[in-house]
């Protein structure tokens, strides 16, 4: 389980978010919602450690990691799969896989990356291919099978259907609800299709302007009369 | 137009020793955005390693080379936590890092022309300037120089290709070229492989430095010389890319070994003199050209060259 408490976050001296008290539940989909701006990526980045915490705690598992280092975060079994840049570039698929598992030994790594490449094995065929030269929705899976391989159990996940064709997004979602049902990961998912996120999703936050505005069910935010000014931002 | 093997044999061992210098020039503004300008120095650092080790231990400057490779990785590390790594920390901009460098070259040049000193006083012989040309000898009818820089480059060239391509820290190394943020994500130390970025270039420039007296005589000021060749390699090359350090190395030092030594057969010798005038002009020609050097150019995209190919 992860929480923050009293959450106050930004870059440097800009403030994005404000006592964001947040708690995300094992084994479930929090979906992060809101209109642009609203500092749902922050928050993501906050949590990771990329943000700068001007006040408030993470906690995961119980344990304070405010302060902890991301490389840290990440052998702690949390990953952050950014909206772009996700995968070097100019290292091939393999390579890719390997560095993700760069903190465990050579038969777990091994270990790992065949049950990434179970998940998803189209990644199977492009093996010895540049990651730049692959299509915006097989980067997206390269980028959540190297979450896979270093042994994330909490998954944050910030856009991942960003620029794909409705076709290849619905098959991301259709990947992230595997990962929750057959791997049970905890995953927080920032997400521009706010319908289809919340209609996967367990639990659901809805931020406005670094603010939480609703927070519980997903379905109950999705059933809200008023869902769609909220997710706008538009309060009476 | 031809030229003597022993003005081909000079000009393939000046480009070794060059490319070695501008690898370690690219490594470390890739990984640390930092344009070393002390590079020249750190090279007659590594000469004058060699020159200690002849001149108070009787050892060859051949085998001089991997206590100078030790040497120099600790003063490039040294270089990157004492003076660079505060001033990145602070968020320096690349002005500021590249001021930094300069002072240190200004530092070092002080630092080696009070050892020289010393080191002559000491030993009653020259160190202020000094060439090892007398210490060479010859192979058949090739001189051991050229033997030893090819084995030398082909050495740190294959074991950098192993390092990068087939060691876990290597593709680590990579990674954290192209996207340190994601390196970082990764649970890839960002900063150890800066620190051994620093180790690398401080390595490849005192082993070069070692080499380079068989070619031409050395003074504490060499470095400051030698850093126009170094950068106008890497720029060539594109400051980006290792590979574009190797190919800039070799355009740039025969370039410069072999136009100079034409020149010279029409001017006379003291066209020599102005040798880095020759790295500068191919220089300048390739910012106008292609400013992003020769492996950022989008060569498929050239159109008399897709049609040659086709």
């Amino acid at each position: 389980m992860l929480q923050t408490k009293r959450l106050n976050a930004g870059y440097k001296e800009l403030h994005i978010l404000f006592d964001v008290d947040a708690t995300i539940n094992s084994k479930g989909i929090t979906a992060v919602v809101g209109p642009n701006g609203s500092g749902k990526s922050t928050f993501l980045k906050a949590i990771f450690g990329l943000a700068t915490v001007h006040s408030g705690k993470v906690e995961y598992n119980g344990e304070d990691i405010t302060k902890v280092p991301p490389h840290n975060r990440t052998k702690m079994g949390i990953a952050y799969l950014p909206q772009v840049d996700n995968v070097f570039s100019n290292l091939t698929v393999e390579e890719n896989l390997k560095i993700a598992g760069y903190t465990l030994e050579k038969t777990e790594l091994k270990d790992r990356i065949d049950l990434a490449l179970d998940v998803f094995p189209e990644l199977q065929n492009f093996m010895k291919r540049k990651a730049g030269t692959l299509s915006g929705g097989e980067r997206q899976f390269l980028a959540i099978a190297t979450a896979l391989v270093r042994k994330s159990e909490f998954l944050m996940l910030d856009e991942p259907t960003a620029q794909l064709s409705p076709k290849f997004a619905e098959h991301v979602f259709d990947k992230i609800v595997e990962l929750r049902d057959k791997l049970k990961l905890t995953i927080l998912l920032v997400e521009q299709n706010v319908q289809r996120a919340l209609e996967i999703s367990d639990n659901a936050y809805l931020l406005v302007s670094g603010r939480v505005a609703f927070d519980g069910k997903a379905n109950e935010l999705l059933e809200h009369e008023k869902f769609e000014k909220l997710c706008m931002g538009i309060q009476d | 137009m031809a030229f003597e093997a022993e003005v081909l044999e000079g000009a393939i061992i000046y480009s070794n020793l060059l490319v070695l210098l501008s690898i370690g020039l690219t490594i470390t503004y890739i990984t640390t955005a930092v344009p070393n300008f002390a590079q020249g120095s750190f090279a007659v650092f590594g000469s004058y390693i060699a020159l200690t080790m002849l001149r108070l231990f009787g050892i060859h400057p051949y085998y001089s080379i991997p206590i100078a490779l030790i040497f120099g990785g600790l003063l490039g590390v040294a270089v990157y936590l004492f003076i660079l790594k505060p001033l990145i920390d602070r968020e320096a901009e690349i002005v500021i890092l590249m001021i930094a460098t300069l002072a240190l070259d200004l530092i070092l040049l002080g630092f080696l022309g009070a050892y020289s000193d010393y080191l002559g006083g000491i030993t009653k012989k020259a160190a202020k300037k000094f060439i090892f040309t007398p210490y060479d000898f010859n192979i058949g009818n090739i001189s051991a120089i050229f033997i030893v820089s090819i084995i030398v480059i082909a050495i740190i060239l294959a074991s950098l290709f192993l390092l990068l391509y087939k060691t876990k820290f290597g593709v680590a190394l990579r990674a954290s070229m192209e996207n340190p943020a994601l390196a970082e994500i990764m649970g890839v130390n960002v900063e150890y492989t800066r620190i051994f970025s620093w180790f690398l270039s401080g390595s490849l420039a005192t082993v070069a430095g070692c080499l380079l007296p068989f070619r031409q005589e050395i003074v504490p000021l060499t470095g400051s010389i030698i850093i126009v060749s170094i950068f106008a390699a890497s720029i060539v090359g594109g400051l980006a890319s290792i590979y574009g350090a190797l190919i800039g190395g070799y355009i740039v030092g025969i370039s410069e070994s072999l136009v100079t030594y034409q020149l010279s057969t029409i001017l006379g010798s003291g066209v020599l003199v102005y040798s880095k005038v020759v790295s500068l002009i191919v220089l300048v020609v390739m910012l106008i050209l292609a400013p992003q050097g020769l492996t950022g150019v989008k060569w498929r995209k050239i159109k008399w060259l897709k049609s040659i190919l086709s």
